[in-house]
């Protein structure tokens, strides 16, 4: 890890964070809006998929969903840049250990909802309900974006000593 | 003024928000705010796009429900706005990017409304939703004010000239 960690330090990324100061919090604010996005489009399809907003058709939801993705993309790139910027910070950090779990929790509901659930959902008319196993993982989606904003939050209180 | 800011600094409520090493102080708190964000600017930002790319001609629906979550996110934001706020009163209200966020929060719940109204009004006649350019109009500037709230928001950790009112630069 110490070797990684080093390796990041001596990338132009690393330098480029670093070196100006309005790359990071405008990144924040990127990777806010990108939050937004993606927890906005998503959550909406979910909490439809769970019977809120019943008269929408999930399959008209679902074309948001690109928008999701977009906002992923912006959060990604704007968290590789804080990764860059202080490598130790966040690889010696247990909420950000916690976060990255449940990114990897959410891509596996997401590969098992495609799998499984998809064909079935994009049939439902607007009023239908959607099959229990669909409920269950837009209920999973929904926790597990919320433990990333949690985790995400709770980033700056596990840091280690600098 | 900053002697009204030191009397709320030194409250217990801020106090405790500031000081305590429990994750259930200042690192809850904003949690809190972040939830609060997702909630009221996510489904917003989410109803906008919808309105803007899928909504034309689509069946009127009951979005009692998607309006109550929005205001539980409201809810929750104003109050842990509140709570942050009482911790480090003099670092928000000497910055104007603070003021610069309550108003573009202000047009954003505005247009919020006037998009309810316009499009969501279960009083209006018809059974399809009618997309007029009045509500394009606002979903577009819903998501300029939901994203100037965001970096008005983020920027306060990095412009502000008092940190504390009680321990001046």
């Amino acid at each position: 890890m110490p070797a990684l960690i080093e390796w990041i330090r001596h990338t132009p990324v690393s330098w480029f964070v670093l070196n100006y100061g309005w790359v990071w919090p405008i990144s924040e604010s990127v990777h806010f809006c990108g939050l937004t996005l993606m927890t906005g489009t998503v959550g909406l399809f979910d909490l439809r998929l769970l019977g809120v907003g019943r008269g929408i058709s999930p399959r008209s939801l679902h074309r948001l969903l690109r928008f999701g993705v977009a906002g992923f993309a912006l959060s990604v790139i704007t968290g590789t840049l804080f990764i860059a910027g202080t490598p130790e910070q966040y690889f010696y950090n247990a909420a950000f250990k916690v976060k990255v779990t449940c990114l990897f929790l959410i891509g596996c509901n997401v590969i098992l909802f495609y799998s499984l659930e998809f064909k079935r959902v994009a049939q439902l008319g607007p009023d239908d309900d959607a099959p229990l196993a669909a409920k269950w993982m837009a209920g999973a989606s929904l926790v597990l974006l919320t433990c990333v904003m949690c985790a995400g939050r709770m980033l700056t209180f596990f840091r280690p000593p600098f | 003024m900053m002697a009204l800011f030191v009397w709320i600094e030194q409250s217990a409520l801020s106090v405790w928000v500031r000081e305590s090493p429990s994750l259930l102080a200042f690192p809850f708190i904003l949690f809190l705010h972040t939830l609060g964000l997702a909630l009221l600017a996510g489904i917003s930002v989410a109803l906008d796009l919808w309105l803007l790319m899928g909504a034309a001609r689509a069946r009127r629906i009951a979005t009692r429900g998607l309006f109550r979550a929005m205001w539980l996110g409201f809810a929750i934001n104003a109050l842990s706005g509140v709570v942050l706020l009482a911790a480090y009163p003099a670092k928000a209200l000497t910055n104007w990017v603070f003021y610069t966020k309550m108003v573009l929060i202000l047009l954003a719940l505005l247009a919020l409304e006037a998009t309810r109204r316009e499009v969501f009004d279960e009083a209006r006649p018809g059974d399809t939703i009618v997309v007029t350019s009045r509500a394009r109009a606002l979903a577009i500037a819903s998501l300029a004010f939901w994203a100037g709230t965001i970096l008005t928001g983020r920027l306060l950790a990095y412009t502000y000239v008092i940190l504390l009112a009680s321990d001046p630069p």
